[in-house]
């Protein structure tokens, strides 16, 4: 049910969008994309987005024509109780499993840049602890928290972005097409699942205060984090050539590490950091929150904000299963990450025909 | 009172952000690395020099008497492994996240074993990407420890100011760590490192301004150390040393250089006995044309505009009022500057077989995959053989704030 007085407008939904997605070019996939890509790594989200965009564009044309339904309603309501069920359970399991091994991945960043002598778990520990309390608060507290923060955040990176230019060089991009077009293609489609947040945010589609602005917020963040992320990897690709960005596993700080702001402030990544660190909490408390709204929707749980403690909780487990850093992101996560691309591009194709199977597209 | 119990275990939570603490008095920043070869294979001669923060701040006023650095020497395997030997010494944790330059001894430079051990300084957070590359003719130990500055005492000052404005002037290049290493896995370019020794040469060549390397220089008084010139790398080994002029060549040439204007003096073409002082200033990018076919040898045309300023003319000729005058300056000067391109150019491709301007860099538009590129092999194949032609380009000619050199004759009467 849409309500009139929602605090969630198209802000919150541009701003949740942004954050969900933006941390995405400050972790380690950057560097998962750069084995392949090389130095032509920009051009992999186009092609990613070229191969998401039509199921995003369908399972939101599909949300506007049930109406007043979030994205489990919607799965039972054209899938039928069971299949629909067993449909939101894989989403749950998905991004149970991404916010392990992400959550995971910035761990060990945190750790090894930041915080070299503390144990694992104890930043594991504190990171979800925080997320967790984030979460507790409710869905709009994490939206205005969102909008809040969203400008300083890309303010911080919008500097960095300054500060590295003097060190870019453009003709770094060249060859153009990296280690060849075939396999950039066929790695930025299997990749394509980088946009899944998309998905997982029409989640709370009848919590906004209505459905035109939801979707002008959640596209128009979409489009723009599309452009900071080719522009990101740009940057990336005109720092480090081509024999060198694969072996950086974390470019996001070693740009940190490198640019200083003339000869009296140099060794300044401490305060990007900060901002980076509050996208990531606030980007849990999103994954938190919707995990355990997915699973209450399931499991027909309607006070489902009780679960968010014990999925933090599991979250720490589960990511705590491999090894290191990085098993963790060339191995799971990669593959993990190629898994999936086949299902978030399938099941609104299957909703939509299933739905005009049945007649409801008439309406 | 449960309450109050819980409440205080919460507050025990953010105690654990505490694990790493450490205060800034308990670490000693290494402000210059030094790296010797032993005569075992796999072992290093490493030396740290930390500085003394409390030297020439104001916070300590007098009081202090202690050194401004501190110097240790000793035998590792690899560079971070090495800083908790070095604590048996040193009284503090080391840290290496202020550390301003490597100083690499010519002959581990030559080598070639350098790559190794600067490959796993790359791999920790704590060097930086920013750390400047020194080859020293000596020993990197030795550098170290004769290297006393006089006025800037405290080594972080010291090796920020030098190496900025000597970058500035050109006589040295901008070597940090990010760029070897870019440089160096791109595999078709050379690398130029800062040339540096403290050891002065017996014989004192008279040439002109820049046309030294490091010791060469006839200099008194001041710091032994001198910083001129560039070590050349090619593949992670060092080939060979550029001069002053050479290395201020090949800045001009390279547009990923940061290189700002420069004092230079060049024969006067009416007067061969005296040299035309002026300010070289390289205002826009250079302009770079290639025509790559597969066959044939490449064909490379490079541009360079610039601007001169005049500032003295020794021989009192009139360059700047009378026409025929200027224009002969006009010609002379461009003509002057490719001939000393040409012949690093020539040096480059038949000595080195690669070139140290990062040229490779304009060639990659004509590939369209790595491996094409690859193949194509700048290094070996294209530009060794290929034919260039450099044309400097005279854009603007000053002279001064004066109109005229006063007139020797009327003078002399």
């Amino acid at each position: 049910m849409f309500k009139k007085e929602s605090r969630l407008r198209s802000r919150e939904a541009f701003a949740m969008i942004i954050l969900m997605i933006g941390v995405k070019i400050s972790n380690t996939t950057p560097s998962l994309f750069a084995q392949t890509g090389a130095n032509a790594m920009w051009l992999m989200p186009s092609i990613s987005l070229v191969v998401i965009l039509p199921s995003v564009l369908l399972l939101y044309y599909l949300l506007k024509k049930y109406e007043d339904k979030n994205l489990v309603e919607l799965l039972e309501d054209v899938l039928g109780s069971h299949i629909g069920k067993v449909i939101a359970f894989l989403l749950f399991l998905i991004f149970f499993v991404l916010m392990a091994i992400e959550g995971r991945s910035y761990t060990e960043q945190l750790k090894l840049l930041y915080f070299p002598d503390s144990p694992t778990p104890f930043v594991f520990f504190i990171l979800f602890a925080i997320a967790f309390y984030g979460a507790k608060r409710g869905l709009e507290t994490i939206g205005s928290a969102s909008y809040i923060f969203l400008f300083y955040i890309k303010a911080s990176v919008l500097l960095l972005a300054v500060l590295i230019f003097r060190e870019t060089i453009t003709d770094r991009i060249f060859p153009i097409f990296g280690n060849g077009l075939k396999p950039l293609v066929i790695e930025g489609a299997k990749k394509a699942s980088i946009f899944s947040d998309v998905f997982l945010l029409t989640m709370a589609y009848t919590s906004f205060d209505s459905s035109k602005k939801f979707r002008l917020g959640v596209l128009s963040g979409f489009a723009f984090v599309f452009i900071e992320m080719t522009f990101f990897f740009f940057l990336y690709c005109t720092t480090f050539d081509y024999n060198s960005i694969d072996k950086v596993a974390f470019p996001f700080h070693e740009l940190t590490q490198y640019v200083d702001m003339g000869d009296f402030f140099t060794n300044i990544e401490t305060f990007f950091m900060i901002f980076w660190l509050f996208a990531a909490f606030i980007k849990y408390m999103i994954y938190l929150y919707f995990i355990s709204w997915i699973f209450g929707a399931v499991f027909n749980i309607k006070e489902f904000e009780p679960l968010i403690l014990p999925f933090a909780f599991f979250g720490i487990v589960a990511g705590m299963v491999p090894e290191n850093a990085v098993i963790n992101e060339l191995v799971f996560k990669s593959s993990f990450m190629n898994m999936i691309t086949p299902f978030f591009v399938g099941f609104p194709v299957l909703l939509w025909l299933v739905a005009k199977i049945k007649g409801d597209l008439r309406r | 009172m449960r309450k109050r119990i819980w409440l205080l275990i919460l507050f025990l939570v953010p105690l654990t952000g505490c694990y790493d603490q450490i205060e800034v008095e308990q670490q000693t920043y290494v402000i210059a690395i030094g790296i010797d070869k032993t005569d075992v294979e796999g072992k290093f001669r490493i030396t740290f020099q930390a500085a003394n923060p409390e030297v020439g701040s104001t916070i300590s006023s007098g009081g202090s008497q202690e050194e401004p650095r501190e110097t240790v020497t000793l035998v590792g395997n690899d560079l971070i492994a090495t800083k908790d030997t070095a604590n048996s010494v040193m009284t503090k944790q080391i840290a290496l996240d202020h550390t301003k330059v490597v100083v690499v001894s010519e002959e581990l430079a030559r080598s070639g074993e350098f790559l190794r051990l600067i490959q796993a300084a790359a791999r920790t957070t704590e060097l930086r990407r920013s750390v400047q590359i020194i080859v020293s003719k000596e020993n990197a130990s030795d550098f170290l420890k004769n290297n006393q500055p006089l006025l800037e005492t405290r080594p972080h000052k010291y090796y920020q100011y030098m190496l900025s404005r000597a970058t500035e002037t050109g006589i040295i290049p901008e070597a940090d760590i990010h760029r070897f290493f870019q440089i160096t896995e791109g595999d078709a370019d050379a690398f130029l490192a800062i040339y540096a020794t403290t050891q002065h040469a017996e014989e004192k060549i008279e040439g002109n301004e820049d046309q030294y390397i490091a010791g060469q220089i006839p200099i008194e008084g001041g710091n032994p150390t001198q910083f001129m010139g560039s070590a050349v790398f090619k593949e992670g080994k060092m080939i060979d040393v550029l001069s002053g002029q050479e290395t201020r060549i090949a800045n001009i040439l390279d547009d990923t250089m940061e290189m700002e204007a420069l004092y230079s003096t060049y024969p006067d073409p009416k007067n061969k006995k005296y040299r035309i002082a002026a300010n070289f200033t390289k205002d826009r990018p250079i302009d770079v044309e290639i025509d790559y076919q597969k066959d044939q040898p490449t064909k490379i045309n490079i541009t360079v505009p610039f601007s001169i300023e005049v500032i003295g003319i020794p021989s009192l000729v009139d360059y700047s009022q009378n026409g025929e005058n200027r224009s002969l300056l006009e010609a002379y000067i461009p003509k002057f500057a490719e001939e000393e391109a040409n012949n690093l150019i020539k040096k480059t491709q038949e000595e080195y077989k690669t070139d140290v301007f990062y040229w490779s860099l304009y060639i990659r538009k004509y590939f369209s995959t790595i491996e094409e590129y690859e193949k194509a092999d700048w290094n070996h194949n294209i530009y060794p053989n290929a034919e260039i032609n450099v044309d400097f380009k005279l854009k603007q000619l000053y002279f001064g704030k004066m109109i005229d050199d006063s007139n020797i004759g009327e003078v002399r009467d």
